[in-house]
């Protein structure tokens, strides 16, 4: 592929960026839901696993309703392994920290010097570490069966303000710019003698030259590109059209009322089963 | 102010690199470069100039094969080592500035290699003199024009001294008079023995200043001879989307039997032209 | 009615001490083809960014004299009107890539979707322009997957979708390499060719000497000289402002010295006349 600007070949080649999002193309029948239903969804499950009835429930969501979910929109080998991967270094924190130092527990399992592992503490890691797996690879999901094009367009065309949603779109796109930009300046300052390994002082030392460059740099893009987007009537006061249409139907808006209706029920019958076991 | 005539020549020996993601940029490049050359790489971009390059001072390790910086394996160097012996000037200045002023920056690179007091100084002076930033040793970099922020980082590479300096796409965005004080630069370092390596697309500023052209395509080098005859091979150039330069292009079109790449050399080839021969 | 002009403009930066611009006089008819040379520090971006509206709207600072760019006055006028009526295109293709879309169809019709127009319209509009600019296989592409080059197009691509009377452009080939650069200056020819008027910064003399109706040469923010390509690039007042001059100018200057040049000859400012007059002088000796 040839390549007109010396400095795009060296970004390019040199540094490959990470993927801009998470999204897969797999024309799934979830890939072509609204994404407010997907977001619904979402929202959905999060309240359903933090405030929902039953100690098993985050379980029951991630098991029978994420992973599922996942496996019919044709993601499921990714989704699984991300969501463990990003989560289990949380979770052995926090069993670490719960086990041991879980205030009220009663039930010894295991004593170890002045440490004492109980049963409370590691019954409620697992019911934190659910609940923020749900939450977690929720998001992942969406992301995941989400083109952010279609997001941020259903986003726009719902009222949610263009500055918002610009931020959303460019910091997707243009953070991997930035880690290219980086890497250039840590290139360019090693070309000088600098030392970035080495001892605490050392890199320490190489924070100025490392960071100086990459601010100034990022000011004089931030100025050009905010002139780009005056010379493209940004700011122009008229109403903006949209280019692309997101459909959306009845079906899935009856299912998105049904989605909420369901997670207040189960809300309400948690709060009814508190009641009714204080009274 | 006495310059060690270093010789250190670079040695690239069977030299392939391919990129982690798996793009193979170079593929078994060979090539010598004899301390005190003026050498300009050449090439479409994707061609592996930068690739190239980037090996000399560690930036990249190979793949296969071995680059050598006079008795230094490239692969058994850190990169702030190599700085002391090859000198890159990055195409963005602004990726490398970040000091107070002009006297810090230039400061830095020697600083780094272990040069201090009035031994720094003088390197320091030498080359804000070079540049022609004489004067604004005060002046903090935000305030100063691309033009001159091209010339801060110009400025903190010589002050290196190192023995071979590298040059990558020098030209871009600069107006005449700071291409003929890069050109001005390009030839004082010469006369002091160093070797001079540049990547560019400008190929009347290539054909203008640099002895020796080394032409890649795909990850190869195509061509790798003197100025003159590389330029010649017009149509082999072609194919990496290399343009001849405009006295040459001039030459050719009044009939000139050989390629010329600079005024000395056309006048001498119009004096033995005859129109319609 | 000239659709560029401009009476008596010095502009000063905020925080400046001394101005960009001073006294600057210029009158553009629709159509022309107009490049501003000069050295770095000149005033070809000042001019580039007043003729946009962004001086003194962007960058506010010290403005006096007055500009009138397709029949608005660039003080009064909002910048958002006027962006519609004069496109921008500057140096850095990268930093014009509004980062809000993900695809190179999208990101030409943002414009059109910020001023409101309709599905069909914006089509309409961003097919055209992408055959115009070359750049119709890119559709699908992520803008930022794209070489300079490619990515400059696409800024082309992205103003001239929203129809603008005038085209300012600071320095628009600076990065990119020859072919980039030539099939920039294609496309701009090609939109001069259809009436839009081009005002363009530029330093690469040989282009500007084959392209350009007229050639504006700025030095220390002031007008030096102004008038055509082959008048103004061998003008003897163009080393003074820290000009360049072309190569084949250059080589007939020191050939005039040998008196290898036809006397009374123009010095050549492309390939053409250089051909001719080296032809003309041999066959003379």
């Amino acid at each position: 592929m040839p390549e007109n600007t010396p400095q795009a070949s060296q970004d390019k080649f040199s540094r490959m960026p990470d993927r801009l999002s998470f999204y897969l193309e797999r024309g799934s029948p979830f890939h072509r839901l609204n994404p407010l239903t997907k977001l619904t969804l979402v929202f959905c499950l999060i309240i359903l696993a933090f405030f929902g009835p039953g100690y098993w429930l985050p379980s029951l969501l991630y098991l029978a309703v994420l992973i599922p979910l996942s496996l019919w929109s044709g993601v499921g080998r990714e989704f699984m392994r991300t969501s463990i991967r990003l989560l289990l270094p949380l979770f052995g924190f926090l069993f670490v920290m719960q086990s041991l130092f879980y205030p009220g527990g009663r039930t010894v399992l295991v004593s170890l010097w002045i440490f004492a592992i109980k049963a409370e503490g590691i019954a409620f890691a697992y019911l934190t570490a659910t609940r923020i797996l749900v939450m977690v690879s929720s998001f992942l999901l969406l992301l995941l069966g989400t083109h952010p094009s279609a997001l941020m367009n259903d986003f726009a065309r719902r009222g949610v303000p263009a500055p918002l949603t610009y931020i959303i779109a460019s910091t997707l796109q243009i953070l991997p710019q930035m880690q290219a930009k980086a890497a250039t300046i840590i290139d360019a300052q090693r070309s000088r003698g600098l030392e970035t390994e080495g001892g605490l002082g050392k890199r320490v030392r190489a924070l100025l030259p490392l960071v100086g460059p990459l601010v100034f740099g990022s000011l004089v893009d931030v100025e050009e590109r905010a002139i780009a987007l005056e010379a493209r009537a940004f700011n122009s006061r008229r109403v903006k059209t949209s280019l692309v249409e997101i459909p959306d139907s009845q079906v899935e808006r009856l299912a998105r009322w049904t989605m909420l209706l369901l997670m207040l029920l189960a809300l309400a019958s948690r709060a009814w089963l508190s009641f009714k076991s204080r009274v | 102010m006495a310059f060690a005539r270093q010789d250190v020549r670079l040695e690239v020996e069977q030299l392939s690199f391919t990129y982690p993601a798996g793009v193979e940029a170079l593929r078994e490049v060979s090539l010598s470069i004899q301390s005190g050359e003026r050498v300009a790489i050449i090439g479409q971009n994707g061609s592996g100039k930068t690739t190239l390059v980037r090996h000399f001072n560690g930036l990249l390790r190979p793949t296969r094969g071995r680059v050598l910086v006079g008795d230094w394996d490239t692969a058994a160097q850190s990169v702030a080592k190599l700085a002391a012996r090859v000198g890159y000037v990055f195409q963005n200045p602004d990726d490398q500035l970040f000091c107070r002023n002009v006297q810090e920056e230039v400061a830095f690179g020697p600083a780094n290699l272990g040069l201090a007091g009035e031994c720094l100084q003088e390197r320091v002076r030498d080359a804000l003199k070079l540049t022609g930033l004489a004067g604004k040793e005060g002046i903090n970099h935000y305030d100063l024009s691309a033009t001159w922020r091209k010339m801060v980082a110009l400025a903190s590479i010589l002050a290196m001294d190192t023995p071979i300096v590298v040059f990558d796409e020098p030209t871009t965005g600069q107006d005449a008079a700071s291409v003929e004080r890069i050109a001005n630069i390009v030839e004082e370092l010469g006369r002091r023995g160093k070797t001079v390596i540049t990547i560019t697309h400008d190929i009347d500023f290539c054909a203008e200043n640099f002895s020796r052209v080394i032409a890649m395509k795909e990850g190869r080098i195509l061509l790798d001879g003197s100025t003159r005859r590389v330029l010649a091979q017009e149509e082999l150039l072609a194919t990496t989307y290399v343009e001849p330069p405009q006295l040459a292009r001039l030459g050719r079109r009044l009939g000139f039997p050989e390629t010329v790449c600079t005024q000395d050399e056309f006048f001498e080839a119009y004096r033995s032209w005859r129109p319609g021969a | 009615m000239a659709i560029v002009q401009v009476e008596g403009l010095s502009y000063t930066y905020p925080l400046a001490i001394s101005p960009a611009l001073q006294d600057i006089n210029l009158s553009v008819e629709q159509g022309e083809f107009v490049a501003v040379i000069g050295a770095n520090g000149a005033g070809k971006s000042t001019l580039c960014y007043t003729l946009a509206g962004f001086i003194p709207h962007f960058f506010k600072g010290n403005l006096q004299g007055s500009a009138r760019v397709a029949g608005l006055d660039t003080s009064q006028t909002s910048l958002a009107e006027m962006v519609v009526r004069v496109g921008l295109v500057f140096q850095n293709p990268f930093n014009q890539i509004s980062g809000a879309k993900f695809t190179v169809y999208e990101e030409i019709a943002f414009g059109l979707e910020n001023i409101g127009l309709g599905r069909q319209e914006m089509k309409n509009r961003v097919e055209k322009v992408m055959a115009l600019t070359g750049i119709a296989d890119l559709a699908h592409r992520s803008p930022y997957a794209l070489s300079g080059g490619q990515q400059q197009r696409v800024a082309l691509a992205s103003i001239l979708v929203m129809e603008p009377e005038v085209l300012v452009l600071d320095e628009p080939t600076s990065q990119l390499d020859p072919i980039g650069t030539r099939e920039v200056f294609q496309v701009i020819k090609e939109m001069s060719r259809q009436g839009i008027t081009i005002v363009m910064a530029e330093h690469k003399l040989e282009w500007v000497a084959e392209f350009a109706d007229r050639v504006i040469a700025l030095a220390e923010g002031r007008m030096l000289l102004d008038g055509k390509p082959r008048e103004v690039l061998v003008d003897p007042a163009l080393p003074a402002g820290h000009i360049g001059i072309s190569r084949y100018t250059s080589l007939a200057r020191r050939a005039t010295q040998q008196g290898l040049w036809p006397a009374g000859r123009r010095l050549p400012v492309t390939l053409d006349e250089a051909a001719d007059g080296f032809r003309e002088a041999r066959r003379a000796a």
